[in-house]
């Protein structure tokens, strides 16, 4: 049996609130295989979005291991953490989180610009223009290139953001409710756009999502409930 | 290394948000201000310490006790090697009151109320000068020669006084008028004329008053009598201190202008002989003494300052042996020690202008600080996405930080070349100003110059220019470190 991707071992995470302890994940099992497209179904509050940011390195568990690729690397410093945050990890956000001041094109490019130098970026940069250009082409938005943010729809800023997400070539993709903020339809688009691009390139995908239909479509479901996995057992 | 996207970020950033430019200009009118208000400032200091120096001897031997002769005193000081020469001078305080005063322009202060502040009643301080070795200590025909050029910039055409160029020593030591001049004041003023002009003798000890006084006294010519009154406290044959007055008819010689106000505001030259005589110290008495309150002293040229301290220590020493046992100590005191009251408040003033320009610092500081403070509340969603995509928050701070780092030195570049471009054509910019509107920047006839002094030094430029940028980055480096340690989990948290 392989060895999954990411994993959560045994992960709890609290918040203090004053003097009081508020626990949001009590030790959280989960795995994700490589390839492996995952839905985390849940109620708001469940702790969804929390496990997700410990997943993607963005916030540190109370306790318990994260590991990636069979290595813990909750623990690591902090720019290693970031290092690897951007080698391996894609984040797809429900409100896109584009920068505003930057086109279509920038968004995608600022993805290569995370762990290079000035100078290395600069030597490279036809390149990295290129390949920015290709993904956006893929997700069907070569005319709207230089358009910034406010001047594309959801869906279109939605596509810009996977477009990001993948430019890095991550081995996995953390989408955190990504047709949210969508209509029906184009939310449709989005995500036949990312279960494409996920098969394509083999990626291991983490989706959260309220939508029962949505997560049918994946390899498997998890539920989560108080900070707890429910239902189908986890595979560590 | 800096990572790509901290320029890149930092760079779009300035460019969409114009706000920044209010810090950038901030940091100009700083660096702008700081540059043109000093440059002038430094101009006009250097202007007064020079017009203090010209108008003060190098060095001056004073706090001598009463009935000191000067002769056992050049002895002694000129045997010393630094001294190149030495003067003789006596001071003290008195009235002058011309005697041909036009109606209605009599002194409006009555004598009884006198302003001892104010020229206008006529108090002078008086300085005994013995000309000819005055020249040798102080540049004392300059003084004279440069009256003309004052009043010039006041558009008064007064020729310079001629008694220094008399060819007769003696009667340049009296500082006498010509002859024919004398005679002729003296009818104007009503005064009986015995002889015959061609054979008359110019009788009266000339003065010379600072060109300060000319406002109150415009109608005064060359060769007008002026009653010169004082009064000293002399001891009496039972030892009690007698005040005597003294009266002695002079002739006024001309004007000075050393440059510095408060000298040529109040002081008077006079020939050291007449005043010596009104303390009863005839120069034909062989008992008289040669006296003196202070000897001004010349030293050799070229010296450094190691060896004038030296000297000023071994003079004072050197004085000291000659005056009566049981003496208070004398004094030598350079130039700058003589006009320390002065020289400490310009000292104080322009420390005082530097402080406020570096408020002024402080609070283009201050602005760069709020705007990139600003900046960082209304980025914290870009902060998380820039975490998320895998930036360190070192990196993250780096964008802000640049911000602050381009602001700084485009506001500097900006302030300095604007500073230097002020400062240069500030008198252009007077000139026209005056022309078009009849308005100065800067009053140049106040402090008597022939343009704005403007000093521009190019360390204070370095100086200002390292300084602001190094400030502002410092103070830019706060909302950088606050950026770096935003978890990036709140800009996602709150949607």
């Amino acid at each position: 049996m392989s060895t999954p991707v990411l994993a959560a071992a045994n992960v709890t995470k609290s918040y203090r609130l004053g003097k009081r302890e508020i626990p949001v994940l009590r030790g959280v099992d989960l795995a994700l295989m490589p390839g492996e497209r995952v839905a985390l179904l849940g109620a708001s509050g469940a702790g969804k979005s929390t496990l997700l940011h410990v997943l993607g390195l963005l916030d540190a568990p109370t306790s318990g291991q994260v590991l990636f690729d069979g290595r813990p690397v909750h623990d690591l410093p902090v720019a290693e953490r970031a290092r690897l945050r951007h080698e391996h990890t894609g984040f797809v956000f429900q409100f896109y989180h584009l920068i505003p001041e930057l086109t279509a094109l920038q968004n995608v490019l600022l993805a290569r610009m995370m762990a290079t130098s000035t100078l290395a970026y600069w030597r490279t940069r036809g390149a990295a223009r290129a390949a920015a250009m290709d993904l956006l082409a893929q997700v069907g938005l070569q005319d709207r290139l230089h358009h910034r943010p406010s001047e594309l729809s959801g869906g279109e800023r939605q596509r810009v953001a996977i477009a990001r997400a993948l430019l890095a070539e991550p081995k996995v993709v953390l989408a955190d409710e990504p047709t949210g903020n969508l209509d029906s339809a184009t939310a449709a688009g989005v995500v036949e756009l990312m279960f494409s691009i996920q098969q394509q390139r083999g990626l291991a995908f983490l989706l959260v999502t309220h939508n029962e239909d949505l997560a049918r479509r994946c390899d498997r479901i998890v539920r989560m409930r108080d900070g707890v996995v429910q239902g189908e057992p986890a595979r560590t | 290394m800096i990572a790509a996207f901290s320029p890149f970020l930092a760079l779009r950033y300035l460019l969409t948000r114009r706000i920044n430019l209010l810090a950038m200009f901030g940091v100009t009118f700083a660096v702008w201000a700081m540059i043109v208000v000093n440059s002038v400032f430094t101009g006009f200091v250097s202007e007064i310490r020079t017009d203090v120096r010209r108008a003060s001897p190098e060095m001056m031997l004073t706090d001598l006790p009463l009935d000191t002769g000067y002769e056992p005193l050049r002895a002694a000081l000129e045997a010393d090697t630094a001294v190149a020469a030495t003067a003789p001078r006596l001071r003290h305080h008195g009235l002058l009151q011309p005697l041909r005063v036009p109606k209605g322009l009599q002194p409006r202060t009555e004598a009884a109320e006198l302003n001892f502040d104010h020229m206008e009643s006529g108090f002078a301080l008086l300085l005994g000068i013995d000309p000819a070795r005055e020249e040798a200590v102080t540049p004392l025909r300059q003084w004279v020669a440069r009256s003309e050029e004052v009043f010039a910039l006041h558009h008064v055409m007064l020729p310079p006084s001629t008694v220094l160029l008399d060819p007769d020593p003696d009667r340049r030591a009296q500082l006498l008028l010509p002859d024919a001049t004398e005679w002729l004041a003296r009818r104007r003023a009503g005064l009986a004329v015995d002889t015959p002009k061609s054979e008359y003798r110019s009788a009266w000890p000339g003065v010379l008053l600072g060109w300060r006084r000319a406002p109150y006294t415009p109608w005064l010519r060359e060769g007008d009598p002026i009653d010169l009154l004082t009064a000293a406290s002399v001891p009496t044959t039972d030892g009690t201190p007698q005040l005597r007055s003294h009266r002695v008819r002079v002739a006024f010689a001309g004007y000075f202008a050393t440059g510095y106000r408060a000298f040529d505001e109040t002081t008077a030259l006079l020939p050291i002989e007449t005043l010596r005589t009104m303390f009863g110290q005839d120069i034909h008495d062989p008992d008289s003494i040669d006296l003196v309150t202070d000897v001004a002293i010349r030293l050799q040229p070229g010296l450094s300052a190691h060896a004038i301290t030296a000297a000023r220590d071994r003079l004072q020493r050197a004085a000291q042996a000659v005056l009566p046992a049981g003496s208070a100590p004398c004094s030598v005191l350079d130039w700058q020690q003589q006009n320390t009251v002065f020289l400490s408040a310009v000292a104080t003033e322009q420390a005082m202008m530097q402080f406020v320009l570096f408020v002024v610092m402080l609070v283009a500081a201050f602005v760069i600080y709020a705007v990139l403070h600003m900046m960082v509340v209304q980025k914290w969603k870009d902060i998380g996405i820039l975490s998320a995509l895998g930036g360190t928050p070192r990196a993250v701070g780096a964008v802000f930080l640049l911000c602050g780092v381009v602001v700084a030195v485009l506001g500097t570049a900006l302030g300095t070349g604007l500073g230097t471009l002020s400062a240069l054509s500030l008198n252009d910019a007077n000139e026209w100003l005056f022309a078009t509107t009849g308005l100065e920047l800067f009053p140049r006839r106040l402090f008597d110059l022939q343009q704005v002094p403007v000093r521009l030094d190019p360390a204070w430029l370095v100086q200002v220019a390292t300084g602001a940028i190094v400030f502002a980055v410092l103070v830019a480096l706060f909302p950088a470190r606050k950026a770096a340690r935003m978890n990036p989990v709140q800009a996602f948290a709150h949607e």
